[in-house]
């Protein structure tokens, strides 16, 4: 078949069906993305950090979900809370540093208390409003602190000690609901003992931030892994099943890694999660863009944060046993970086290739399909995972993904051709 | 009685605080001239210490963060102040500055409950 016209290429090939494409505008469509912002990111739960990352009382991290200031603190009853980083004076950013400690005080603040520097209203780990300056004398009997508490938000510590944030006080699902049993393979690995950040980079990638989750969706771009197309593969590696779950949520299945293997690699058994069986690998993509993936004796998470339909704010966290000896420690770490530090095996590769997608989906770019074709059993090769977690994201946004145009309903019921 | 030094006379110069560890428990010692006087090291409105915040005139003490006063010699408060200083009691032994920390002072601060809080 030769090369196409204009107008063939504006159809996605005649043999797929709606469902096995999308439109490239749900990836670079500035309206598309402000639209996810508002039905997507504000409405389910978002993995934000670690607990072990405030483990001290007054113990704080801020972050944002959908450009919204959000801080976690951990109050002296040691449980985490999460409130609007919003100060409800004059709307002022309350906490501007990443993270820190609250117990000793700042310049305009005091020890326990989270401080507005503009006017110098404080309030407590608990949200409450503690001190108005000069509040009679300005309010008289017309305002007082419990008229004016931080915006409290949906907070949960959940699987293995992550911080989950809903912006939605109505959501209808805990987090474990929400799972709906993505997150049970790990669980057991996960909750056996705390767990502790040993590894944090972030780093803004110029890629919609669906583009690094499809690439955590499937295995067929082993081919552009080097180190996998040499070492890697074996029956087992190919037989993994990547199954769906409710949510949109996804997993791969496990299967026994021969690290020793690897050349200048060594066996992770004796320093492998616990109740996972020796080397074994799982990996979960939890819509709409977290990642958390345990190679045997290291756990990775990646969290998205999406800032512009070209730019995604991506923290890569790296985990182990808040028991660890120093030297169980410094082999997690090393397992770590042997695969996703910067002279690893895959990490920099998967960004070469979404920052390649990214660079040809301008939002003025002519808007073409992105094909989530294969089927090959549901096993790592298949592109099921991605097919489930456009369909979630097509009932969120009631949008077609392979013709946004079209409303979810519509775009299921008519052959694909887009305009 | 829990008699204990916290520090020497020359240790605290006139109409200044300092801090001292007394056998485990933070002791603000305060010198107004012709007296010392000892206090618990945290502002009672906002936990603020007051070593760093804290300035002595007058016999008056002042906590520069939200400009609460306290009558130094007796620890009465002023406006607009809504809590007393807390006292331990102090003696002279030679240049030794004692104070009797039977039992730690301590401020209590108040933390609104959220158990009931409603989404």
């Amino acid at each position: 078949m030769p090369a196409r016209n204009a107008q063939q290429w504006s159809r996605p090939p005649s043999g797929l069906k709606p469902g096995e494409y999308v439109d490239s505008r749900i990836y670079s469509d500035n309206d598309i993305f402000e639209e996810e912002l508002q039905k997507i990111w504000k409405k389910t739960w978002i993995p934000v950090c670690h607990e072990s990352e405030l483990a001290k009382p007054y113990d704080f991290r801020t972050m944002t979900i959908a450009r919204e200031p959000i801080i976690v603190v951990r109050g002296s009853d040691n449980r985490v809370r999460a409130f609007l980083n919003v100060c409800p004076h004059r709307g002022n950013m309350i906490e501007r540093r990443p993270s820190g400690s609250f117990a000793e005080g700042t310049p305009s603040g005091n020890p326990k208390r989270m401080t507005c520097m503009f006017h110098a209203w404080q309030f407590d780990m608990k949200g409450n409003c503690v001190f108005i300056s000069r509040q009679e004398e300005g309010y008289q009997d017309r305002l007082c602190p419990k008229d004016v508490g931080l915006r409290r938000l949906r907070c949960e510590v959940y699987f293995g000690g992550f911080v989950w944030v809903c912006l939605d006080d109505k959501v209808d699902k805990t987090v474990a609901e929400w799972a709906a049993g993505c997150l049970d393979c790990l669980q057991p690995s996960l909750d056996a003992e705390p767990l502790e950040v040993f590894h944090y980079h972030k780093a803004i990638i110029p890629c919609n931030y669906k583009l690094w989750h499809d690439t955590n969706c499937e295995f067929y771009h082993d081919y552009l892994h080097y180190h996998n197309r040499i070492t890697g593969f074996n029956d087992a590696y190919f037989a993994r099943k990547n199954s769906g779950f409710d949510n949109g949520h996804i997993n791969v299945g496990s299967f026994e890694v021969q690290y020793d293997k690897y050349e200048g690699f060594e066996s992770r058994a004796n320093v492998s999660f616990p109740s996972l069986p020796p080397n074994h690998w799982y990996m979960i993509d939890m819509f709409p863009g977290a990642n958390f993936n345990l190679r045997g004796s290291a756990l990775r998470c990646d969290l998205m944060t999406p800032l512009a339909p070209d730019k995604v704010l991506i923290e890569f966290r790296g985990l182990g046993l808040k028991s660890d000896s120093p030297e169980t420690r410094r082999a997690r770490v090393e397992h770590h970086n042997t695969i996703w530090g910067p002279f690893g095996r895959n990490l920099h590769e998967d960004l070469l290739a979404v920052s390649g997608q990214g660079a040809a989906m301008d939002s003025r770019a002519e808007h073409r399909h992105i094909l989530h074709g294969r089927h090959e059993n549901e096993t790592i090769h298949d592109e099921n995972g991605m097919r489930h977690f456009y369909d979630e994201w097509g009932r969120w946004m009631d949008r077609s993904p392979g013709n946004p145009d079209q409303r979810y309903r519509e775009g299921h019921n008519q052959p694909g051709v887009s305009a | 009685m829990a008699w204990k030094k916290a520090c020497s006379v020359n240790d605290v110069a006139v109409d200044t605080l300092r801090k001292f560890d007394v056998g485990g428990v933070g002791v603000l010692v305060a010198n107004l001239g012709d007296e010392f006087k000892a206090y618990p090291p945290a502002c009672p409105h906002m936990e603020e210490p007051l070593e760093q915040s804290g300035v002595c005139s007058g016999g008056l003490l002042t906590c520069t963060k939200h400009l609460w006063q306290w009558d130094m010699r007796t620890g009465e408060q002023r406006a607009p102040a809504e809590k007393p200083l807390l006292m331990y009691d102090v003696r002279l032994d030679g240049d030794d500055v004692m104070v009797n920390v039977e039992h730690e002072l301590e401020y209590e601060y108040e933390e609104e409950d959220d158990d009931d809080f409603e989404w």
